[in-house]
């Protein structure tokens, strides 16, 4: 079982992990980051991008109730990896990771993504 | 001599490196730890307590033997991990969330009765840290996205009431503004209805306030007797979340029905 720092911390050790950072939704609160120069901009960011995925997948999709896994954006240099954690009571916590395009295997990122966020909240 | 702000005091025990409990009039409790606040209760927000509560995963009796058994300085909140009633990262959001949540109503307290309390702890014990100044940004930061979200106070301590009909066709909702709406009677205000659906305050307040944006609960405006606080700055057509700058389409077949009764009863005429 994990704590917020160490979900940091483990995140960072995914080959090729440029920043982390967790994200409160709700709020779009920067909760902790590692490796990211603006947290205060890169939550609000990430918060909006997010909450812009879930209604243009709500109405896109004719899947009722469903959940997003994870968002993945690619772009020149990096890869943008958002997972939501579903909190007891708010929510979701969005951990996100940038990794670099040329060492990260997405695969592979994806995978320890879930396995760190499966930590964080099992209890 | 001017009393001082609870800003002031709330700064000078961090900058004293102050451990222990501040108590601030009736409405709450800042905890410090070497300077550093670990943990806010309001009167008005839902504790850990309450909230690990809502969520089912222990009951109240479960809640107060844990308490007693960590008896004083002891750490609650390790207790209730080594009990598998929740993870540490959830411990720590809980309290950093509940934290927040409480900071945002008590720091815009007016009450500057305030007393120390040297060495007191909270029985959770201590999981996140905050520095004063932080915190404050922090509160200014919400309340700034609550003014983006819709620009009025004027929801925020009225009993919330969903519209019979709603705007347009269609609607998105999140799943709170869904439980809202289905817990909102008319008479419970945002507040109340955090506290019963067991949920931030904040968070309600700004579903609230998203609600009121995407014209789905009352308001001033839409009230049978509009009484608008001359404070109030004008509701946000343009750059509303949704808007785009073009002048709002109603398709609604409702207003065709309308205009077709009115024909028929002008040519009755």
């Amino acid at each position: 079982m994990i704590g917020i720092e160490d979900c940091l911390s483990e995140a960072m050790s995914i080959p090729g992990a440029l920043g982390a950072i967790l994200v409160d939704h709700t709020s779009g609160m920067a909760v902790a980051g590692k490796g990211i120069p603006d947290p205060g901009r890169a939550a609000a960011g990430l918060s909006e991008a997010y909450r812009a995925t879930l209604d243009g997948i709500a109405m896109a999709s004719q899947e009722t109730g469903f959940r997003i896994e994870d968002v993945i954006v690619t772009t020149g240099s990096a890869y943008h990896l958002v997972r939501p954690m579903e909190m007891m009571f708010d929510g979701p916590l969005l951990l996100c990771v940038r990794l670099d395009v040329e060492r990260s295997n997405l695969a592979l990122a994806r995978r320890r993504l879930r396995t760190i966020t499966d930590e964080l909240v099992a209890s | 001599m001017a009393a001082p702000t609870l800003d002031a005091v709330l700064t000078g025990l961090a900058q004293d490196e102050a451990t222990g409990s501040l108590r601030v009039g009736k409405e709450g409790t800042v905890y410090y730890v070497r300077g550093r606040v670990s943990y806010v209760e309001c009167a008005a927000t839902p504790g850990v307590e309450e909230l690990l509560g809502a969520s089912g995963r222990i009951s109240a009796n479960g809640m107060r033997h844990a308490r007693q058994e960590s008896g004083s300085g002891g750490d609650g909140g390790a207790l209730l991990v080594d009990r598998g009633v929740l993870s540490r990262g959830e411990l720590e959001f809980c309290m950093l969330s509940a934290t927040l949540d409480a900071a945002f109503f008590l720091l815009t307290s007016r009450t500057v009765r305030t007393r120390f309390r040297e060495s007191d702890a909270h029985w959770l014990g201590v999981h996140w840290f905050f520095d004063v100044p932080g915190l404050l940004r922090e509160c200014a930061r919400r309340r700034a996205r609550l003014e983006r979200a819709w620009p009025s106070e004027e929801l925020d301590a009225r009993p919330v009431t969903p519209l019979r009909q709603i705007p347009g066709t269609h609607a998105l909702l999140t799943r709170l503004q869904w439980e809202l709406l289905l817990a909102a009677d008319s008479t419970a205000t945002p507040v109340e209805l955090a506290r019963r659906l067991g949920r931030p305050a904040y968070s309600t307040l700004l579903a609230v306030r998203e609600l009121a944006a995407a014209g789905l609960v009352m308001t001033g405006e839409t009230a049978a007797l509009p009484k608008r606080t001359p404070k109030s700055p004008a509701p946000p057509r343009e750059p509303g979340p949704a808007g785009s700058g073009l002048p709002q389409v109603n398709g609604d077949a409702t207003d065709v029905n309308l205009l077709l009764r009115l024909r028929d009863a002008l040519e009755a005429l």
